[in-house]
């Protein structure tokens, strides 16, 4: 305590130092006036009494030294002027440090954007308290994974469990908000009540809802998200309590989650799941209806012992009830993981990269750096003449070198907020946990940290040459030659330089040949002239199965009736979507497998004229048309069961081709084993289509893709889609008019062209693409400024030496030979070294990259010409200029 | 903190700034030559103060608090600069004596083994 204060008053007397001088001179002078006094007074002589009470004083000004040290902070003052020479240092010289601010600012800024993504998405916990507890639970099978629960497992797992202190499930939801303003489409997610518990999440204002709102009888109550307060329900206190209309039905709002609570993604409003678990199918034990499960560990429970404890719960289920649990697991993970899983390992694979760009610009600042101690060498040898000590000298450096990272730092901040904004560009949705990315002062420690370590990087070397220099031999020469351990250093960091950008450009060719077979796919559909976007009838409305199949047909003859449509159908689903709604079949007439082996089959919903709307080929058979309805139960009203109304289908070619290889498909027919068996439905195939891109663009295998009529078995959440005859987005306005015409309180949204909906699914490999690409292009540029510096240095260097060999008799050739000679050595060098280090760090590629292999030769070919070709241009122009070195010059000098 | 007349002892370092604050507390308000003074007679003449060091050591006091200083006239009608204790000080010799004569009586256990 007594120190620091002694550290501020120190720090604080670094003003107003002559006032203070002048004090402690008359405080000296009161002394020895003093003395002199005592010593009259003891019968000297006054000149005696002087003398000796100077000689008792001692040095006066080694006194008045130790007391300014003891007065002010010695090693601040000196560094303050070290910086404040540092600072003059690059202000003389402003080219040298605009290249080398430049340099570290794209280096430094580069590190900090990605930086700042890895530490949002990956490292910084949940937003929930405690957070490393959180588990996130799914269903599994022998060969696949996070599938959603059904409800009776949910039940069980939940009841017989012994690990979790909260244990809640939800799934996601649409819901139509009328009667405040425009009738708007909400996401919303089903959770019971435990979920809140378990994230120990608090509303701002009102409750969350308890157990007893989370049961199959209670009445209807929603919490809100903050953003739909505001934005749609006045954002007044005086909402809790008040009702809202969903799907036309009245739901009263017990309270409002604050900003920022995006569980389980960005929804706005959040129901219990109770009421919804009373539905039949939710009680069905091979039904998985979106659910998914969170909990929260007890306190000391690791999530081995969790994942052991619920496997033996699994086990024993699987006993219970083998027809539908056979071969079913549980698969807990960290929600972290669970929530960033995907994008972790290109994250990190990115932030290796960038960490490639800023080795490699802090390499181009110390071969600047290094050049410019030639020119220094002088000053350098002079002070040591003078008396500075090596560690003085070293430190001068240092804070010199430490001053530019800082400037890049600085200059860096502003080129990271311009790759943040790339990233979330190239992105779109592909990043979790995008909205939480921002240059926070954890990100700023870094970048300050970075700074600091790079400027020691970059520092070390010329300050450690320079502390070591030679005095006579430099004093003495006038300045010829470089020191021959300094040349050997700058072409090292120059082979370094190329070999770290040939892995990089490696890696970038590697993912823009992938991205290349990527968009070349065919998907199956056709990209150009499709609009897509969507509706949900709302239930108050459109009661029955037949008011909404109305509805659709309605629908369908407005759009096909506009200008400039070709055909118009709707669908549950468009092709390069997440996840996906699949279902057992059987083959009639075939031995049935044991449940736990029945195949599975990619449902799709669709109304007439689907296939000619996407452009997927119709191969065999025919499309559906107005008639595949449900005259065919003759009134039979047993339509309440799930595909109850079905009796045709049509399949994809793989498909056919599986089951069927040598006979017509067209008039097989499969069941459906959903419901009690007898009441099974039986579908005859009707048509063959061509197989479609169903997730991603880079799908292989999965399952077999088939389609049934939308008017035999109608559903809530429709996709439209309009094929149109001119640019598709120009139709939106119209689309929505004729929407709007047969209903105007119906919201249209999600509106998006088939081009669109294709490129935001290549967002992943997109944004690896364009990060890496860009760092690559970034480290070519650095690293062929640098050795275009290194060459273009050793020529002025050596101008005298080549116009003794011009004299001598050397051609124009010989002396381009000795030039580009000695830079295309190092290429060469670092094209091997990068070479080794390309066939072992690709490796990491392996997992993002499509149909190319790590080690593909026609890339490495590709970049290691590439790399020689602009090296080689490099090495032309100083060498072209060496071959001007006047002969006649170089003779007279020596 | 070394006195140069071979004659007399050195000041310890560490120990000067006790005597300072001990002279101080006998003395009440002194000028810096007058805390030489008295240093070097309390000591039997046996030490020498080093200015060089006293000076030093006296702002090193104020500035951690232990002492303050006005601008006074002395006995014989000289501006002087005068140091007196403050309240932090006074405790702070307190806490200096205790571990002072606790380094003494461990230092007289091995000068004088028979005592352990």
């Amino acid at each position: 305590m007594r120190m620091l204060r002694g550290w501020l008053v120190r720090l604080g007397s670094l003003s107003n130092k002559q006032r203070k001088d002048k004090e402690f001179d008359e405080e000296i002078e009161s002394h020895v006036q003093m003395h002199i006094d005592d010593n009259v007074g003891l019968g000297m002589t006054l000149e005696e009494a002087r003398r000796q009470a100077m000689i008792k004083f001692g040095g006066v000004e080694s006194t008045k030294e130790a007391y300014r040290d003891q007065r002010g902070l010695p090693w601040l003052e000196m560094l303050w002027k070290d910086i404040r020479y540092g600072a003059r240092q690059l202000r003389k010289n402003p080219g040298f440090t605009a290249v080398a601010v430049l340099t570290l600012a794209l280096g430094i800024g580069a590190n900090t954007a990605i930086f700042s993504v890895v530490d949002a998405v990956l490292l910084r916990p949940l937003p929930y308290a405690d957070s490393g507890q959180l588990v996130s639970l799914s269903e599994r099978g022998p060969d696949w994974s996070g599938g959603s629960l059904s409800y009776p497992n949910f039940i069980d797992w939940k009841n017989q469990q012994s690990v979790f202190e909260r244990f809640g499930a939800y799934s996601g939801n649409n819901l139509t908000l009328t009667g405040a303003g425009e009738p708007v489409r909400l996401g919303a997610a089903l959770m019971s009540a435990e979920v809140f518990a378990a994230l120990r999440a608090q509303p701002e204002i009102g409750r969350v809802f308890g157990e007893g709102e989370d049961k199959p009888s209670a009445p209807p109550v929603a919490v809100i998200s903050h953003a739909l307060w505001q934005n749609r329900l006045g954002g007044q206190p005086g909402i809790v309590d008040k009702t809202i209309s969903l799907n036309g039905k009245a739901y009263t709002i017990l309270g409002v989650m604050p900003e920022g609570f995006d569980f389980p993604y960005k929804v706005d409003l959040w129901l219990p799941v109770g009421p919804s678990s009373a539905d039949s199918n939710w009680q069905k034990r091979n039904n998985h209806p979106g659910l998914y499960g969170v909990a929260r560990l007890k306190p000391g429970v690791t999530l081995e012992k969790a994942r052991a404890d619920l496997d033996v719960i699994a086990a024993r289920l699987e006993q219970q009830y083998p027809e539908s649990n056979k071969t079913r697991g549980v698969q807990i993970d960290r929600l972290l993981d669970n929530k960033v899983g995907n994008v972790r390992r290109s994250l990190w694979i990115l932030l290796g990269a960038v960490s490639f760009v800023l080795v490699i610009a802090c390499a181009n600042v110390a071969n600047l750096l290094l050049a410019r101690a030639a020119a220094r060498e002088k000053e350098m040898a002079l002070r040591a003449a003078l008396g500075a000590g090596r560690w003085r000298i070293t430190r001068q450096l240092l804070t010199e070198s430490g001053l530019l990272a800082l400037l890049g730092a600085g200059v860096g901040l502003l080129f990271a907020k311009g790759v943040l904004r790339l990233v979330t560009v190239l992105a779109g949705e592909s990043i979790p946990r995008a909205a939480e990315i921002s240059l926070d002062p954890h990100v700023l420690l870094f970048s300050g940290l970075v700074a600091v370590l790079t400027g020691t990087l970059f520092g070390l070397a010329p300050a450690w040459h320079a502390s070591r220099v030679n005095l006579q031999g430099t004093l003495k020469e006038a300045g010829r030659g470089a020191t021959s351990s300094r040349t050997g250093i700058r072409q090292g960091l120059v082979i370094a330089e190329v070999a770290l950008t040939f892995v990089l450009l490696v890696g970038a060719g590697l993912l823009l040949l992938s991205f290349h077979r990527l968009l070349q796919v065919n998907p199956g559909f056709a990209v150009d002239r499709v609009l897509t976007f969507r509706i949900n009838p709302p239930e108050d409305k459109y009661q029955t199965d037949t008011q909404e199949i109305l509805f659709c047909q309605a629908l369908r003859e407005k759009l096909r009736a506009l200008p400039g449509v070709q055909a118009a159908s709707l669908c549950s689903q468009t092709p390069l979507h997440e996840g996906g709604w699949d279902m057992l079949f059987l083959i009639e007439g075939r031995p049935e497998p044991p449940p736990h082996l029945q195949p599975s089959l990619q449902v799709h919903l669709i109304a007439p004229d689907y296939f000619q709307a996407m452009g997927i080929p119709l191969l065999q058979g025919r499309d559906f048309t107005e008639q595949d309805n449900r005259e065919h139960l003759k009134g039979a009203l047993a339509a309440n069961a799930w595909g109850a109304g079905l009796n045709s289908i049509i399949i994809d070619e793989e498909f056919a081709k599986h089951y069927w290889p040598d006979q017509n498909p067209i008039g097989q027919r499969v069941r459906i084993p959903f419901g009690e068996r007898g009441e099974q439905p039986v579908v005859t195939v009707v048509g063959v289509v061509g197989r479609i891109k169903e997730n991603r663009l880079s799908d292989r295998g999965g399952m077999e893709q088939a389609y049934f009529p939308m008017y035999q078995q109608p559903l809530r959440n429709l996709v439209v889609v309009v094929k149109t005859t001119a640019e598709p987005g120009a139709m939106a306005t119209a689309v929505r008019q004729q929407v709007s015409q047969i209903d105007p309180v119906m919201p249209v949204f999600g509106i998006h062209t088939m081009r669109e909906i294709r490129n935001n699914s290549v967002a992943p490999e997109r944004l690896n693409l364009g990060l890496l690409g860009g760092f690559a292009a970034l480290a070519l540029v650095l690293a062929i400024i640098g050795l275009y510096g290194l060459l273009a240095f050793t020529v002025t260097q050596r101008q005298r030496e080549i116009g003794i060999r011009m004299a001598l008799g050397a051609q124009r050739i010989d002396v381009l030979n000795l030039v580009v000679g000695q830079g295309m050595r190092l290429i060469l060098v670092g094209v091997v070294i990068g070479l080794l280090g390309s066939l072992a760090l690709t490796r990491v590629l392996a997992s993002v990259l499509f149909k190319v292999e790590p080690t593909d030769p026609l890339t490495f070919v590709t970049v290691t010409v590439l790399l020689c070709v602009v090296a080689l241009l490099a090495c032309y122009i100083p060498a072209r200029r060496a071959t001007r070195a006047d002969p006649m010059a170089a003779l007279r000098c020596e | 903190m070394v006195s140069s007349m071979s004659s007399k002892a050195d000041v310890w370092q560490g120990t000067l700034a006790l005597m300072v604050l001990k002279t101080l507390e006998r003395a009440g308000s002194l000028h810096g030559y007058g805390i030489a003074r008295r240093i070097e007679e309390t000591s039997a003449k046996l030490l020498s103060v080093n200015y060089g060091t006293l000076y030093p050591a006296l702002l090193k006091l104020e500035q951690e608090g232990y002492i303050s200083s006005e601008w006074g006239l002395s006995d014989n009608n000289r501006k002087a600069k005068f140091y007196q204790l403050t309240r932090a000080g006074c405790k702070q010799i307190e806490k200096e004596t205790e571990d002072w004569e606790q380094m003494t009586a461990i230092l007289a256990r091995f000068l004088n083994p028979k005592i352990a």
